[in-house]
C-alpha cells in the first residue's frame, strides 16, 4: 500500500521507520534538511509544502491508502488533508496540538474537510498523566470502555502484601486481574503458580470498585488528605494537565513556567492553580517553593534533557513520584533506568495509534503500555467462534482476557466464565501476540 | 484643551436640560400653584437662553470638533455641566424662598442622587417643587449626560467621553458597540423599572403623586420623597417591600440586568462576581442590623425594617422606613460602613461601588500569597478575567483620593461647628451621595443647621462623590488648563 506522511519531524520520522519494510512510503517536508533522516531509509523523500497539489500529484497521492499530515503546525495539516481529500481518496488522519479542532462530537469538527481522523496526541498524553497522578502510588494508569475498566500498574517493593502467596494464593478482590508482571525487563503474564517478587511491576486490571479495594491492598494507609502536586513546563500538556487536575477537588496543583508572557496566560486560564515564573531546573528556586514536599512531580517541559533534569532534581529533592514527558521515543528506557516512575510519550502513543490503523483489523487498540511491548485491545468476538468457557480456551501465550463487556458493565472473567460469539471482550497481550490474538478471535478458536 | 468646544458642549446640554422645566410647571399649572408655575417658567428661559448663550460662543469650529473630543475635553466637560445645571435646577428653590447656598445643596443632592434636604419645613412648598425635587432625582440617577448622548445626535459620536467620564464604576462597559445606542438602551430599561414601580407602588394605596415621586428616588438610589417623614410617614408594609425590590435593582448593574433581559438568561446574576458580593453584604449586613436592634423600638417586622435600612444606605438610597436615628450604635455602625460600600459598578447608586472592594480585596489576597511566593504569577480577575494592572491602580487611586475627599471634608464639617459623629456622617452620606446621616443630620432632620461653609463643603462633596473624585480632581490640577485655548483654530488665525 501507498502511504504518503506530511511532515519528516519526530512522528513523521518514526513512522517512516516503522512502515518501510511492508509499504510504499512518500515523505513530504518543505526543509530538504530533514532528508537525512530517510537517507538510510526505503522510502521517497519529496522536497515540497504538503499544501500544494504540484507536490501531493508527485507523491503519487492517486494511489495512496493513508495520507498522514503530521507537520508542527495544524492549519497546515488539516489544509493538506483537505487537499489529498480533493485529489484522491486515501483514509486521512491529521495531527493537531489544540482543542479548537476537536468537534463536540466525534470528529464533527473537521469532518467537512474530508478528515476521517483527529489525532491530538498531547491531550491523550494529558489524559495519561492525570490518570497517573491521580492515583496514588501508581505508576501507570489507563480507563477504558468509558471507564467500566481500570488499569493500575505499580511497583512492588519488600514490604508489599502481594509477596505472601503466589498470584493463585492472593486472594484479590472479585473482578480484578493481575494481567502482567515486568521482572528485569521481561514482561509475562502470570500464571497461578507465579510469585510474585521485590521490584517487580504488576499491572492489574478490573472494574473500578475491585481497583479501589486493590488501592487499598496495594497500599495500606492508601490516600490521605489532599495531593500536591507540581508540574514543571506550562505548554500545552501542562496547562491541558493542569486544567483536568483542578476539576479534582483534592488536588492542589502548582505550575512553574519559564516565560514570563506565558505564565500570564496560564495565570488567566487557571482557577485554582498557583502559577510560579521560575526555572524547574534551577535548584534553588525549586528548593525556595519546597517542590521536594510535593506528592507527585510532573515534568512536562518540551525538551528532553530539561526534562530530564528537572526529573533528577525532584527525585533529589525527594518527591516520591515522578511523571515525565519524553519527546523522542528512543529515550524512553533510559528515562526509566535513571529512576524516573513514569516516562511517557505523546508522539510514541500517537505513532501507535497510526500504525495499528493501518494494519487494519476488526480491533481497536486501547493503550500501549511499557513502550510498546505491551497493549489493550478491545475486539468483537467473530460469529464464527465455538463458545466455550475461559479455562477451555486455548489462548495463545502472553494473552489474557481481561474483560467481556456486556452493556454498561465489564465482566472480568475467571475460569468458568463462558465467551461467546459477538462478545465484545478487552483483551491484554504482549507487543508479539497481538496479531495472533485478532486472528484467534476473529476465527473459530480452534 | 480647546476651552470653545467645552463652552459649546456645556450650552449644548444646559439647553436641552432647561427643557425638564416643562415637566413640573405642568405639574404646577394642574395643582393650581401659579406662582411656582412662573418661577418654572423663569427658570426654562433663563436656562435655555444661558445654554444657547454658550452654545453660540464656542461657536462654529466647536461644532465641528465635537466628533474629536478628547480625554481631557470630555472630563471638563461633565465636571462642569454636574457644576452648572445644579446651578439652573436650583432656581425654582431660590424662587420658593431658599437662600442660593440652599438651593444649590438642594439641586445639587437631588441631581447626584444624594437625597439630602435642607428643607425645615415641608409646607413651604408646592407640589411642582417636589415633583421637580424628584425629577432632577430620575434625572440624575441614570446620568444626566447619558441621556442627553441618547437624545442628541450631535453627540453620538463626540459624546464616548463624556459618557465613560460620567459612567461609574472602575471599568468601561457597553451593551451595544454605539455609545448613543447604550445610553439608549440602558434608559429605556430604566424607564421601565420606573414606570412598573409607580403602578407596583400605586397598587399598594399610595397615592399617585407620591408613587411617582418615590419611585423617581427609589430607581435613582437618590432619596427624596415628597412626605417630610420619608417612607415612615406612609406606615404602608407593601410600599416598603415594592421599594426595597426597587432599591435592590437600582442598586444593582443596569447593563447586566438589559443583558440578562435581553438574552432571557438571568444565569449570569449568580455568576457575576459583583452582583454576588452584592447579595453578600446585603445579607450579613441585614442579620447584623436585625439582631442589633431586636428587640427593641421596631421588633415588629425586624426584618423589613434591617432590610429596608440597609439596602436604602447601602444603595446610597437613603429612605428611611423609621426613624433611625434612635438606634443603639452598634446598627448605626453597620450602616455608617455601608455608606463606603455603595452600589454596583453601573447602577444608580453611588459610594464607591461593590466591585472596587472586590477588587481591592482580592488584590490584597494576592499580594499577601505573594509574600509566600515571591516568583508566582497572580493575577487578580473578575468573572474569570484578568483585571489589567491599570485598572487596579486606578482603584487603588480611588481609594487613597476618596478617603482623603472624606477625611478633609469632614474636618471642615467638624471644625465648623458641628459634633463628630454629625461631621463624620455627613460627610460620608454626601460624598457617597446617600443622603441622612446621624445625629443632627439624621433620617428625620435636615442639613440646614449646618454652618453655611459646612453646606458649601458638603456640596461640593456630592459633586465630587458623583463624578467619581477623580473626574473633578483632573480638572481641578492647573496642568490640565495650562494647555488651554480658545481653540484649535484661534491658535493658527492668531
Amino acid at each position: 500500500m501507498r502511504i504518503v506522511i506530511v511532515g519528516g519531524g519526530e512522528v513523521g520520522s518514526a513512522l517512516a521507520r516503522a512502515l518501510a519494510a511492508e509499504h510504499e512510503v512518500a515523505v513530504i517536508d518543505h526543509n530538504a534538511a530533514v532528508a537525512d533522516r530517510f537517507a538510510s531509509l526505503e522510502v521517497d523523500f519529496i522536497h515540497g509544502s504538503g499544501t500544494s497539489e504540484d507536490t501531493l500529484a508527485r507523491a503519487d497521492i492517486k494511489q495512496a491508502g493513508f495520507f498522514i499530515a503530521c507537520t508542527g503546525l495544524d492549519e497546515v495539516n488539516i489544509v493538506a488533508c483537505a487537499i489529498a481529500n480533493r485529489l484522491a481518496s486515501p483514509e486521512t488522519i491529521c495531527l493537531v496540538s489544540r482543542a479548537d479542532f476537536i468537534g463536540s462530537s466525534s470528529n464533527a469538527g473537521l469532518a467537512p474537510f474530508g478528515i476521517n481522523r483527529v489525532l491530538w496526541p498531547e491531550a491523550q498524553l494529558a489524559v495519561d498523566i492525570e490518570q497517573v497522578v491521580t492515583a496514588p502510588g501508581a505508576i501507570d494508569a489507563e480507563v477504558f470502555a468509558g471507564g467500566v475498566v481500570r488499569l493500575l500498574e505499580y511497583k512492588l517493593d519488600s514490604s508489599s502484601p502481594l509477596l505472601s502467596a503466589p498470584v493463585g494464593g492472593l486472594h484479590l478482590p472479585r473482578g480484578s486481574l493481575i494481567v502482567a508482571v515486568k521482572r528485569g525487563g521481561q514482561l509475562f503474564v502470570p500464571r497461578g503458580a507465579t510469585q510474585l517478587a521485590a521490584g517487580d511491576k504488576i499491572i492489574l486490571m478490573g472494574t473500578p470498585e475491585a481497583m479501589r479495594e486493590v488501592e487499598k491492598i496495594v497500599r495500606p494507609g492508601g490516600n490521605r488528605g489532599r495531593q500536591r502536586v507540581t508540574i514543571i513546563g506550562g505548554g500545552d500538556v501542562g496547562l491541558e494537565v493542569a486544567e483536568r487536575l483542578e476539576k479534582a477537588d483534592n488536588v492542589d496543583v502548582r505550575i512553574v513556567e519559564r516565560g514570563e508572557e506565558r505564565g500570564a496566560l496560564l495565570a488567566a486560564r487557571l482557577t485554582h492553580t498557583l502559577v510560579l515564573n521560575g526555572d524547574g531546573t534551577d535548584l534553588e528556586f525549586l528548593e525556595s517553593e519546597d517542590v521536594g514536599r510535593s506528592d507527585v512531580l510532573v515534568c512536562v517541559i518540551d525538551n528532553d534533557e530539561r526534562n530530564l533534569l528537572a526529573s533528577l532534581l525532584g527525585r533529589q529533592l525527594g518527591v516520591p513520584k515522578i511523571v515525565t514527558r519524553v519527546s523522542r521515543p528512543g529515550n524512553l528506557r533510559l528515562f526509566e533506568r535513571v529512576g524516573i516512575d513514569v516516562a511517557l510519550s505523546a508522539r510514541g502513543a500517537a505513532v501507535a495509534a497510526i500504525l495499528h490503523q493501518i494494519s487494519g483489523g476488526t480491533s481497536s487498540l486501547l493503550a500501549v503500555l511499557e513502550h510498546g511491548e505491551a497493549r489493550v485491545l478491545e475486539l468483537t468476538v467473530s460469529q464464527d467462534f465455538v463458545p466455550r468457557q475461559l479455562k477451555g480456551i486455548g489462548t495463545p501465550a502472553d494473552v489474557i482476557v481481561a474483560a467481556i463487556l456486556r452493556g454498561d458493565h465489564a465482566v472480568v472473567p475467571r475460569g468458568d466464565d463462558r465467551i461467546d460469539p459477538g462478545d465484545r471482550i478487552l483483551v491484554f497481550c504482549t507487543r508479539a501476540a497481538a496479531g495472533r490474538v485478532q486472528a484467534y478471535f476473529s476465527g473459530t478458536g480452534a | 484643551m480647546r476651552l470653545s468646544l467645552v463652552v459649546h458642549v456645556c450650552g449644548l446640554i444646559t439647553r436641552v436640560f432647561g427643557l425638564m422645566f416643562l415637566a413640573p410647571l405642568v405639574v404646577a399649572v394642574i395643582y393650581g400653584e401659579y406662582r411656582d408655575a412662573r418661577g418654572f417658567v423663569f427658570a426654562l428661559v433663563v436656562t435655555c437662553v444661558c445654554g444657547q448663550l454658550m452654545r453660540r460662543a464656542g461657536g462654529t469650529d466647536a461644532e465641528n470638533a465635537i466628533e474629536s473630543m478628547r480625554r481631557a475635553e470630555g472630563l471638563a466637560v461633565v465636571s462642569i455641566v454636574w457644576m452648572l445645571i445644579a446651578w439652573f435646577a436650583g432656581i425654582p428653590y431660590m424662587w420658593s424662598g431658599l437662600g442660593p447656598i440652599d438651593a444649590m445643596f438642594e439641586a445639587m443632592s437631588g441631581l447626584t442622587t444624594t437625597g439630602a434636604t435642607v428643607f425645615r419645613d415641608f409646607s413651604q412648598f408646592g407640589r411642582g417643587v417636589f415633583f421637580w425635587r424628584s425629577l432632577t432625582n430620575w434625572l440624575g440617577g441614570m446620568g444626566v449626560i447619558a441621556l442627553f448622548v441618547a437624545v442628541l445626535p450631535r453627540l453620538a459620536i463626540g459624546g464616548r467621553e463624556i459618557f465613560f467620564a460620567e459612567a461609574s464604576g472602575p471599568d468601561d462597559e457597553k451593551v451595544a458597540p454605539q455609545i448613543k445606542r447604550t445610553a439608549a438602551l440602558l434608559w429605556r430599561l430604566y424607564a421601565i423599572l420606573t414606570v412598573l414601580q409607580i403602578a407596583a407602588l400605586a397598587a399598594t394605596g399610595m397615592p399617585l403623586f407620591d408613587s411617582i415621586c418615590n419611585t423617581f428616588g427609589t430607581i435613582a438610589a437618590a432619596g427624596f420623597s415628597p412626605h417630610p417623614l420619608s417612607i415612615a410617614g406612609y406606615q404602608n408594609p407593601a410600599a416598603e417591600w415594592v421599594i426595597i425590590v426597587f432599591m435592590f435593582l437600582a442598586g444593582a448593574n443596569f447593563a447586566l440586568q438589559y443583558r440578562a433581559l435581553a438574552r432571557r438568561d438571568f444565569r449570569i446574576f449568580t455568576s457575576d462576581d459583583e452582583l454576588r458580593a452584592y447579595v453578600a453584604v446585603v445579607v450579613v449586613a441585614t442579620l447584623l442590623v436585625g439582631s442589633a436592634i431586636y428587640g427593641g423600638l421596631d421588633a415588629g417586622a425586624p426584618v423589613r425594617t434591617a432590610l429596608f435600612q440597609v439596602l436604602s444606605i447601602m444603595t446610597t438610597t437613603g429612605f428611611a422606613s423609621v426613624d433611625f436615628q434612635l438606634w443603639n450604635d452598634q446598627a448605626k455602625a453597620v450602616l455608617l460602613g455601608l455608606m463606603f460600600v455603595g452600589g454596583c459598578a453601573g447602577s444608580a447608586g453611588g459610594g464607591p461601588k461593590v466591585v472596587r472592594h472586590v477588587l481591592l480585596a482580592r488584590f490584597t489576597l494576592q499580594e499577601l500569597r505573594r509574600m509566600l511566593h515571591p516568583r508566582a504569577i497572580l493575577p487578580v480577575k473578575l468573572n474569570g478575567r484578568v483585571v489589567p494592572a491599570s485598572i487596579l491602580q486606578g482603584v487603588i487611586v480611588f481609594f487613597l483620593f476618596y478617603m482623603l475627599t472624606f477625611a478633609v471634608c469632614s474636618a471642615i464639617v467638624i471644625l465648623f461647628g458641628a459634633d463628630i459623629v454629625t461631621g463624620i456622617s455627613a460627610t460620608a452620606a454626601t460624598l457617597g451621595n446617600v443622603g441622612p446621616g446621624f445625629n443632627l443630620v439624621g433620617p428625620m432632620a435636615n442639613f440646614a443647621d449646618l454652618h453655611p461653609v459646612s453646606r458649601i463643603t458638603l456640596t461640593a462633596a456630592m459633586w465630587i462623590g458623583r463624578l467619581e473624585v477623580l473626574t473633578v480632581l483632573v480638572i481641578l490640577r492647573p496642568e490640565a488648563w495650562r494647555s488651554g485655548r480658545w481653540s484649535s483654530a484661534g491658535r493658527a488665525a492668531g
